[in-house]
């Protein structure tokens, strides 16, 4: 019975950073899973795999998400946006420059989650300050940098986009 | 395991009512994903109650303040009737995990799941708030404190679902205390909501319920009656909250600490809300 209903599978379809996507999954496959696996879309990682980590971040209908959370099932007509989808130009591009000046990466595992979580707070508040950027990225854990670094990315980034 | 998504309440409990087999009803997935990841069997059917209409709104009535039961807790912190009519709930909504969770979670979950430390069990139990029920046949209200039985246990039963909370406006101020081991993330180790209106010095109103210190959230409208008879009287009152509340050992504190935690908690609270409304 558990392994019949491990095997169901079902057709999805939703747009993948701009690009539809139409897929027959099995029904229990996290949208984390799916997007690595399937699409070979590898920014999104897993740590924790229960949502306390932020590291599997990624973007639902214009909302961050914890991709291990979900079942790709539930992102059928969903529109998803990964790291790699953000464009060069932009308060994106601007970002991902701030991270590389300020030195906010060390490992880098946790990165693309802090970028989309940033991205969060500057789409919501053009002008963050330290302590709301850091409420901001409050459910992602970074265990090098100490956070000082992607903080000031984040600042910096809304600093400039006047 | 079949994935269901109705897109009307008459679809819904004609699965309730009629598929076979072991169902889950899946609104945000955050509290529910991580006991698959920890090796709970999946169900034969996952419901996804998202797609259901007008369940996701919160609105004013004459005098009622109405949340759809999957209104997300982020929707929850940012709204501006929550802030004015449930400034408590609006609190721990705005302390509720990180946003990614918030983003997801809905304040029904949050409900269903009974867990005793559910944050925002309290602000609605001060609020005297009204839980909507609907069945295929029928469709009640439930008092918040009868809503709960139990860790983990509601009054529903199987063919029911929440819809809304609903709760009356008030003029009274609120506020809301957690007390967790990270500042984001955190599950509750004690909680506490209060309403209250302060003339002179002395409490007019008080009303306080605490969670995480017994198998449900506790309403404590007895001790906080008590404080508004005699506002000498909060010390007094504050040591007897220990025979209202039945805390337990587990990962994140003793009961011991529970004790303790609540009492200070509470004492602090009702004695600087004084303070700050005398400036």
């Amino acid at each position: 019975m558990d392994t019949f209903s491990k095997q169901e599978k079902m057709e999805i379809e939703l747009t993948v950073n701009g690009q539809i996507v139409r897929r027959t999954v099995p029904t229990t496959l996290r949208l984390l899973d799916f997007l690595r696996d399937d699409l070979h879309l590898t920014g999104a990682k897993e740590v924790c795999a229960e949502g306390e980590c932020g590291a599997c971040t990624v973007f639902l209908d214009g909302r961050t998400v914890n991709s291990c959370l979900i079942f790709a099932v539930e992102a059928d007509g969903a529109e998803i946006t990964t790291i790699e989808g953000l464009a060069e130009n932009g308060v994106q591009g601007e970002l991902k420059k701030a991270f590389v000046k300020h030195h906010s990466v060390q490992c880098g595992y946790c990165i693309p989650g802090m970028v989309l979580s940033g991205l969060q707070v500057l789409e919501e508040n053009d002008h963050p300050s330290v302590e709301e950027a850091a409420e901001g990225i409050a459910g992602n854990i970074c265990r090098c940098t100490g956070y000082h670094k992607i903080l000031e990315a984040i600042v910096e980034t809304g600093r400039s986009e006047s | 395991m079949k994935y269901y998504r109705p897109k009307t309440t008459a679809e819904l409990f004609e699965l309730l009512e009629n598929e076979q087999g072991s169902k889950a009803l899946l609104a945000g997935g955050t509290d529910l994903m991580p006991r698959y990841e920890q090796g709970r069997p999946f169900p034969d059917l996952l419901i996804d109650l998202k797609h259901l209409p007008e369940m996701s709104e919160i609105h004013e009535e004459q005098e009622e303040i109405i949340i759809g039961a999957l209104t997300s807790v982020e929707d929850l912190k940012k709204n501006p009737l929550i802030r004015r009519y449930a400034k408590a709930l609006s609190m721990a909504a705005g302390e509720f995990a990180a946003v990614q969770i918030r983003h997801r979670a809905t304040i029904g979950g949050n409900l269903m799941n009974a867990s005793p430390a559910g944050d925002l069990i309290p602000p609605l139990n001060i609020l005297n708030a009204g839980l909507m029920v609907s069945s295929r046949q029928s469709v009640r209200e439930i008092p918040i404190d009868e809503f709960h039985l139990g860790p983990g246990k509601t009054a529903l039963d199987e063919t029911e679902i929440l819809t809304e909370i609903r709760f009356k406006k008030t003029d009274l101020e609120s506020t809301f205390v957690k007390l967790g081991l990270r500042r984001a993330m955190a599950i509750s180790v004690v909680n506490l909501a209060a309403s209250y209106k302060i003339l002179d010095g002395k409490y007019q109103a008080l009303n306080l319920a605490a969670g995480a210190v017994a198998p449900t959230v506790v309403g404590l409208e007895k001790y906080a009656e008590a404080v508004v008879a005699d506002v000498e009287a909060i010390d007094t009152e504050i040591a007897l909250l220990e025979n209202a509340i039945s805390p337990i050992d587990d990962i994140r504190a003793t009961a011991r600490y529970r004790r303790k935690a609540l009492k200070n908690i509470a004492r602090y609270t009702l004695h600087e809300l004084l303070s700050e409304t005398d400036e």
